[in-house]
């Protein structure tokens, strides 16, 4: 069974319960944030924070609002941190959809934040390994939601099977809609083969707003990286070689002629 | 016959050669235990991924500074003349030992000097394109992007090259792993393979 978390925005006060959750179940030790004047907790995602709620200011008819944000890994069916990973073992796509990162396999090459089109991924300069949000594997294997799930006070975020959370969305789209948010709905990552963290959005045609990508997809360059060159200069290598053998059995070697020296 | 034989490369050439050569070898087998999880248990031949990624870019970067070496010592020389670009032009006929109408080459031949060039400037590129995948925490996305692409086709396109560069010196061209080693040719392989350096050198 696929699993999924659902993060509906419209109902995100902000309050950073899952934020404290995720670094008390994590165990993470405290570092003091950044403060860029925002009321986010610190402007990004760091090695040891993996799960920040984005404060994205928004002006409509002169009214300023936040549109809310939960930022972690979405883990995505076609994850380009997966396909980045030259260590096998390091990243590990399990029957439940959860993307989960190993640091004992980590080499810390980094090929992951690159391969994500997310942004998620963070190198620690302390252990030189990558880390993010595991969805809490080690819980959800356990038979437990996740650590953020079980602290939200709103319903903000619940867990359970996708197909479960695909209906619930899209019961929640049709609520905003009749509420006059007209531009509601889900944002799942089409372009990934879909996220198995979905959300509801009140503008779901500009995710730009809340600081999501609006197509996310693997980079073409990291696909043409894992792909077609590495095939085409595996053909070059073994038809240098295969060339030079033959070149040798047709030609032999280039004569040295001594015979005229006096 | 002949035992004559005639200094080729000094001591100072060869030994960046060899220094270049073996760092060389050591970037390309770490770099290709990264190439694909397939190639991975590479890295246990050189002491584990983690050894790997961190020496990895030093191993190149040596590279760089020893063929740094030889390219100031050669980069004149290694410019082509007329009679390189007839060779060139003929490079089908010298592959296939026929000697007839190929100009006569100086120190290298523009095999050689097309060699150089391509390690050259691949080499540039693999430092450029392999410094930001070392910090990849600085580097901006696109560059990453950009990096990621350059630095594999460049170290194709040099390991590409080092094959055939092993395949003329240890197989096709008898004589030139000496040229390297022990720093000496006999008369007539310089006479044969590099007909106008030889007579500058004073041959007949
Ligand atoms: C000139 C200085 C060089 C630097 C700074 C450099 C740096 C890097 C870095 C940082 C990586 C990522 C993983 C790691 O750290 O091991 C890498 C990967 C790699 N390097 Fe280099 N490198 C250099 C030269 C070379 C040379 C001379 C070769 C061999 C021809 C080479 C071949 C490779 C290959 C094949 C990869 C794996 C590429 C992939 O994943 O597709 N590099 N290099
Ligand atoms: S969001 Fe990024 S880190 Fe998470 S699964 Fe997708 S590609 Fe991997
Ligand atoms: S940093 Fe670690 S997880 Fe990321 S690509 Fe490299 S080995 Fe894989």
């Amino acid at each position: 069974m696929t699993v999924a978390k659902l993060i509906d925005t419209s109902l995100c006060i902000g309050c950073k319960a899952c934020e404290v959750a995720c670094q008390e179940w994590n165990d993470q030790e405290f570092t003091l944030g950044v403060f860029n004047n925002t009321y986010q907790t610190q402007p990004d995602l760091t090695s040891n924070f993996w799960n920040l709620i984005k404060f994205n200011e928004h002006v409509d008819d002169g009214v300023n609002s936040w549109l809310m944000a939960k930022y972690q890994c979405m883990h995505c069916a076609d994850a380009g941190c997966l396909k980045a990973c030259p260590a096998p073992g390091a990243i590990v796509q399990l029957p439940n959809g959860i993307v989960d990162f190993n640091q004992d396999n980590c080499i810390g090459c980094g090929y992951c934040i690159t391969g994500c089109p997310f942004d998620v991924p963070r190198l620690s300069s302390v252990t030189k390994k990558v880390y993010k949000c595991s969805l809490c594997s080690d819980r959800v294997a356990a038979g437990m939601t996740p650590a953020c799930i079980r602290t939200c006070p709103t319903n903000c975020l619940t867990f359970g099977s996708r197909t479960d959370m695909v209906q619930l969305a899209t019961a929640r789209t049709a609520e905003l809609k009749e509420d006059g948010f007209k531009d509601a709905g889900i944002y799942d990552g089409p372009g990934v083969g879909g996220t198995n963290v979905l959300y509801v959005l009140k503008h779901a045609s500009e995710p730009e707003k809340y600081g999501l990508p609006k197509d996310p997809r693997i980079p073409w360059a990291v696909s043409l990286w894992k792909g077609p060159l590495k095939w085409v200069a595996n053909a070059a290598f073994l038809g240098t070689a295969v060339g030079a053998m033959l070149h040798y059995l047709k030609f032999g070697p280039k004569e040295t002629h001594d015979d005229e020296i006096h | 016959m002949t035992t004559k034989s005639i200094e080729r490369f000094s001591f100072a050439e060869r030994a960046s050669h060899w220094t270049s050569a073996l760092c060389f070898l050591y970037a390309a087998f770490t770099g290709l235990a990264l190439w694909s999880p397939r190639l991975f248990w590479l890295s246990g031949v050189f002491g584990g991924g983690e050894t790997v990624r961190a020496w990895h870019p030093w191993g190149g970067l040596f590279f760089f500074l020893a063929l740094g070496v030889m390219f100031r010592r050669w980069a004149r020389q290694m410019q082509l003349d007329e009679d390189d670009q007839v060779w060139l032009a003929k490079s089908h006929l010298y592959a296939q030992h026929i000697e007839a109408g190929i100009p006569e080459s100086g120190r290298f031949n523009a095999g050689q000097k097309m060699m150089f060039w391509l390690q050259s400037a691949s080499a540039f590129f693999l430092l450029l394109s392999g410094v930001v995948i070392w910090f990849p925490e600085f580097a901006p996305r696109p560059l990453r992007l950009g990096a990621i692409l350059l630095h594999p086709v460049c170290a194709a396109v040099s390991m590409g090259g080092i094959m055939v560069h092993f395949y003329m010196s240890t197989m096709a061209v008898p004589g030139s792993m000496g040229a390297m080693v022990r720093g000496t040719v006999s008369a007539g392989w310089a006479r044969s393979h590099h007909g106008k350096w030889f007579r500058e050198m004073g041959g007949r």
